[in-house]
C-alpha cells in the first residue's frame, strides 16, 4: 500500500472526555459534546481562537439526527472554522485522529480539534447497526453488532473449559480496570470468585456471547487537540507524537457466517503493514500500553494474538498469566476499554486519548505505574475496518 | 426489617399500593414474583388498572419472577443501582420473559424515602418518535439475476476469473483482484453447517421496526461446489437449533457440520425469503 | 440513456426503514419548553460578552464560546416576522395542511429569530417587519408547538 512520510510532525496538546454514561437526560447533544471540547481546550491551556480546523463524527443513523456537526457548531465552536465532519461506523474515533493527523501534517492547519461523540440513549444501537448491511440480503440476517464467531473459534482450538475461562479472566481484568477510571460507564467491582457463577449465570445474547461479555451502550463524547511540532511545543510541556497510523478494511467479512480459519484478518494484516514499515520487530517489548477497541471480552482474548502478531496460545497466556493488567508485563485497556464504556462515535478516539494520558503520566488512578514511552491504540468498526495508532513520547524515531 | 441504604425492603412493598399509578398498568394484566433471597418473597398482580399484593413464598404461579437480594432490591428502587448493570453481573436472576419487568417502573411511582419526598427534581423533556421511510432498492443486474434464479429453485454463484473464489449472493467485481467477476455457476442447493450465530437477543427487523421471533439461527452454509471462505448466509429452521451441529476448519483440524437442504417458499418473488430457512438434510 | 450491460435482470425491490428514537432536550432546553407550557412566557438567554440575546435558548454562546445557561431573559409573547416562506405541498413531516406559512419570528427583546407557523393573514400580505404575537396551544406536545402559531396584532 502506498504510504509516505509526514511532511512535518504533529502532537497531541489537549484531551478532553466526558463521564460515560447510560444516559445524559440533562444534556442535549451539543451540550455534551461541548464538556469535552471545553475540556480539551482547557487540558492544552489555549483558546478556541487558537483552533484553525475542526472535524466532528459519529455514528450514521444512531441518533436520527441529519448533519449534527451544523446543530453541534454550538458545542464544537466551529463558527467561522474549517469544519469537517467524519464517519466510518465503529472506528470514526479513529478516523478522526487520523484525519486530524494528516491535516497538521500536511501543512493546511496547524492546530485542529477532533470531536467524536454518541449519545446512544437517544437511538437504537442494533437497529441502527443493522443497517449498514446489504439491504437485499445481510440485512434480514444480521443480528446488530453481536456475535458468537470469537467465541466458537477459541472453544473449538482451545476447548471449552480454557475458553471460557479466559474470556472470563479477561473480563475481570477489564473491570478491575474500569473500577479505577473515574469515567467509566460498568464497573461492577467483580472479583475472581464470581468466575464460574458469571460463566453460567450472565443472560446469554448469542451462543457463548453472555451480557457479561458484551461492551455497554453509552452517552458522552471526547475530544482531542492535535499541533505541528512548533505550536505542539509552544502549547505543552509534553505532548504525545502521533508517529504513524494505518487503516485497513475488508467489507467482505461483514458476512461473519465465515468459519473459515485462519483467514487472515484485517487486525493482523493492520499490524504487520505498520511494524514493518516503523521497524518494530518485537510489539510485545516494544509497547509499554495498548489501548484495544474490545466490543466483547471473547473479541479481546481473540484479537490480542492478531495485534501482537503472536502464535499458538501466547495471547491465551497473556491473559491467564494477567499479563494484561495494568500491573503487568503488557497492559491492556488500563482504562477499562470498550466494555467498560462505548458511546461509539467517542470510543476509537478515547482509545487514542487514554493511550495518550497514559504517556504524558497523568491518567489519574488508572495510570501505569511505570514509565510510558510507547504506546497502540486500536480502532475497530463493522465491517472489519481496523485503524491502529502509535503514540511516543519522544520524537525518537 | 431487612435495612440497606438506610431503607428497608419491606417499606418499598408496603408502599406500593400508594405509589400505584393505574394510567401506567393500562393493558397489563401479569403476575410479579419477588423472591428477595434470605427475606421472603412477594406477589404482585395486576390486572385492569388495579393491583394486589401478597407477601407469600409461593411464587410457582406467577408469570415472571425476579430474585435478587435486598441490597440489590432497594438499590433498584431508590436509583442507587442500575437495573442493567445489576442483571448484566448476574446479581439480579429472572425466571421468565427478562424484559417484562420494564413495564413495572411505569405502574409505580419512584420509591422516595420518608423526608425526600418534598425535594422535586427539574422536569427534564424528551421526546420518543419512530423514524419510519419507505425505500426503494435497485438490484442491478447481477443481484437481480442471483434473486430470480431463486424464484426457480436455484442457488446461484459467480466465479472471480482470476482467483476462481465463488461467492454468493454474488459481487459484480472480486474486491480482492479487483477484476469484473463474469461466470455464473449453480451451486448448493444442500450443504454442510459451517457456522451458526445462536440469537437469544432479539433486535428489530430494520425494514418493519417488528422484534424478530427468538431464539433463531443465523448460519453460514458450506454449500456444495463451494470451499474455504465460501459460505452462504441464511436461517436455520428454528425447531432444529439445537440438533444442528458446527462445522469447522483450523489448519489441519476438520470438523465437518450438520447436512443442510432448503426449504423453500411457495410463492417466490425473487427475495431472500424465497428460501424459508435451511433444515437437517435427514 | 444507453445502457452498456443487460438490464433484464434489474428490479426494485421496496423496502422500509423503521427505527425509534428519543431526543432528550437537556436541562436548559427543558427550561425553555416547560416555562412555555406552564407560564405561556418565552425564555431567552443572554450572552455576557457579545450581549445577544438567544432565542430559543442555548448553553453556549457559539461565537464567544461563553456558558450562557443561567442567564435567563423573559421575552415578549410579541415580535416580527424577519423572513417567511409559503409551504404549497403535503408531506407527512410539516406541521400543517399546505398551504400555510412558516416564517422566522424574532420575539421582542430577543436577537435571533427562531421558525414558526404564521397563521390569521393571506401569503401574499406578509412583509418583513410584521408585527406578530403568539397564539399558545390548548393542548401540549412539550414541544415548540407549545405555542400553536403567531398571528399579526391586531
Amino acid at each position: 500500500m502506498g504510504h509516505k512520510k509526514k511532511n512535518r510532525n504533529v502532537g497531541i496538546v489537549g484531551i478532553g472526555e466526558t463521564k460515560f454514561s447510560s444516559h445524559r437526560e440533562d444534556v442535549n447533544q451539543p451540550e455534551m459534546v461541548h464538556e469535552a471540547v471545553r475540556q480539551a481546550i482547557d487540558d492544552a491551556g489555549i483558546g478556541l481562537e487558537d483552533i484553525d480546523c475542526v472535524i466532528h463524527g459519529n455514528m450514521e443513523l444512531f441518533e436520527m439526527i441529519h448533519q449534527p456537526d451544523l446543530w453541534h457548531t454550538l458545542g464544537t465552536g466551529a463558527y467561522g472554522k474549517d469544519a469537517f465532519r467524519l464517519t466510518t461506523g465503529g472506528t470514526t474515533g479513529a478516523t478522526l485522529c487520523c484525519a486530524a493527523d494528516n491535516l497538521v501534517a500536511s501543512g493546511m492547519y496547524d492546530t485542529v480539534l477532533a470531536i467524536g461523540f454518541e449519545k446512544l440513549q437517544e437511538g437504537h444501537t442494533t437497529g441502527g447497526i443493522t443497517n449498514m448491511a446489504d439491504p437485499l440480503w445481510a440485512r434480514k440476517l444480521q443480528s446488530g453488532a453481536l456475535t458468537d464467531q470469537a467465541a466458537v473459534k477459541l472453544i473449538f482450538e482451545f476447548g471449552e473449559e480454557r475458553a471460557k475461562r479466559a474470556a472470563m479472566t479477561y473480563r475481570i481484568i477489564m473491570d478491575k480496570h474500569a473500577c479505577l477510571n473515574p469515567n467509566s460507564h460498568r464497573a461492577f467491582g467483580l472479583d475472581w470468585d464470581q468466575m464460574d457463577d458469571l460463566m453460567k449465570n450472565s443472560p446469554p445474547l448469542i451462543g457463548n456471547l453472555r451480557l457479561i461479555h458484551m461492551c455497554s451502550q453509552s452517552d458522552g463524547a471526547c475530544a482531542i487537540i492535535f499541533a505541528s511540532e512548533e505550536k505542539a511545543k509552544q502549547i505543552s510541556s509534553k505532548p504525545v507524537w502521533v508517529r504513524d497510523h494505518i487503516t485497513v478494511h475488508r467489507e467482505e467479512t461483514l458476512d461473519l457466517c465465515n468459519n473459515y480459519y485462519p483467514n487472515q484478518t484485517t487486525h493482523r494484516f493492520a499490524a504487520r503493514e505498520l511494524y514493518k514499515r516503523n521497524g518494530i520487530d518485537d510489539p510485545l517489548s516494544y509497547f509499554d500500553v495498548f489501548e484495544m477497541y474490545d466490543p466483547s471480552a471473547w473479541w479481546g482474548v481473540d484479537w490480542l494474538r492478531e495485534f501482537f502478531l503472536l502464535e499458538g496460545d501466547a495471547h491465551l497466556k497473556l491473559v491467564e498469566n494477567r499479563e494484561i493488567m495494568i500491573t503487568g508485563k503488557m497492559p491492556v485497556n488500563p482504562s477499562g476499554g470498550v466494555i467498560a464504556a462505548n458511546p461509539i462515535g467517542a470510543t476509537a478516539m478515547v482509545r487514542v486519548a487514554e493511550a495518550a494520558k497514559q504517556i504524558r503520566g497523568d491518567a489519574g488512578p488508572h495510570q501505569i505505574p511505570r514509565p510510558v514511552n510507547h504506546a497502540l491504540a486500536s480502532g475497530f468498526g463493522g465491517t472489519m475496518w481496523t485503524v491502529l495508532t502509535i503514540l511516543e513520547k519522544e520524537l525518537n524515531w | 426489617m431487612h435495612s440497606y441504604f438506610g431503607i428497608n425492603v419491606e417499606d418499598i412493598f408496603d408502599s406500593m399500593p400508594d405509589r400505584f399509578r393505574p394510567e401506567g398498568a393500562r393493558g397489563i394484566t401479569r403476575s410479579f414474583g419477588y423472591d428477595i433471597s434470605g427475606i421472603g418473597g412477594w406477589r404482585l398482580s395486576v390486572k385492569e388498572g388495579a393491583m394486589t399484593l401478597e407477601k407469600t413464598d409461593d411464587l410457582e404461579s406467577c408469570d415472571v419472577v425476579m430474585e435478587t437480594d435486598g441490597e440489590t432490591f432497594v438499590g433498584l428502587n431508590i436509583g442507587k443501582i442500575d437495573g442493567m448493570t445489576a442483571f448484566t453481573a448476574g446479581k439480579i436472576k429472572v425466571r421468565g420473559d427478562f424484559n417484562s419487568f420494564a413495564v413495572t417502573s411505569r405502574m409505580f411511582q419512584r420509591y422516595l424515602p420518608p423526608g425526600q419526598a418534598m425535594q422535586k427534581e427539574q422536569e427534564l423533556i424528551s421526546l420518543k418518535k419512530i423514524i419510519s421511510v419507505g425505500q426503494r432498492f435497485a438490484t442491478g443486474p447481477v443481484m437481480g439475476k442471483f434473486l430470480k434464479g431463486l424464484k426457480d429453485k436455484k442457488i446461484l454463484a459467480i466465479r472471480c476469473p482470476s482467483c476462481g473464489r465463488l461467492q454468493s449472493p454474488p459481487r459484480e467485481a472480486c474486491a480482492i483482484c479487483r477484476v469484473r467477476n463474469d461466470e455464473w455457476v449453480e451451486i448448493g442447493p444442500k450443504g454442510e453447517m459451517r457456522m451458526m450465530e445462536y440469537c437469544y437477543y432479539a433486535s428489530p427487523d430494520p425494514l418493519t421496526g417488528e422484534t424478530r421471533e427468538t431464539p433463531y439461527g443465523a448460519i453460514g452454509i458450506l454449500l456444495d461446489g463451494c470451499k474455504d471462505e465460501e459460505v452462504f448466509w441464511h436461517l436455520l429452521r428454528p425447531d432444529q437449533l439445537d440438533r444442528a451441529k458446527m462445522g469447522m476448519v483450523f489448519g489441519e483440524k476438520v470438523v465437518h457440520g450438520s447436512r443442510l437442504r432448503p426449504v423453500w417458499a411457495q410463492n417466490r418473488t425473487g427475495g431472500i425469503f424465497d428460501i424459508k430457512y435451511f433444515e437437517l438434510d435427514e | 440513456m444507453r445502457k452498456d450491460f443487460d438490464v433484464s435482470d434489474c428490479y426494485v425491490q421496496e423496502g422500509k426503514l423503521a427505527l425509534p428514537y428519543s431526543y432528550f432536550a437537556g436541562r436548559v432546553g427543558s427550561t425553555f419548553i416547560t416555562t412555555l407550557r406552564d407560564q405561556r412566557r418565552i425564555l431567552g438567554v443572554r450572552c455576557n460578552t457579545c450581549g445577544k440575546v438567544f432565542v430559543p435558548p442555548r448553553q453556549t454562546c457559539e461565537r464567544c464560546m461563553e456558558d450562557i445557561r443561567n442567564n435567563w431573559v423573559t421575552l415578549s409573547n410579541t415580535g416580527e416576522v424577519v423572513n417567511y416562506t409559503v409551504v404549497n405541498y403535503d408531506d407527512r413531516h410539516l406541521p400543517r395542511k399546505a398551504p400555510f406559512i412558516l416564517a422566522l419570528i424574532r420575539p421582542d427583546g430577543a436577537d435571533t429569530p427562531m421558525v414558526h407557523i404564521l397563521e390569521g393573514i393571506e401569503g401574499d400580505k406578509v412583509q418583513p417587519g410584521l408585527k406578530v404575537k403568539a397564539v399558545f396551544s390548548e393542548k401540549t406536545t412539550h414541544t415548540i408547538l407549545d405555542i400553536d402559531h403567531f398571528e399579526p396584532v391586531a
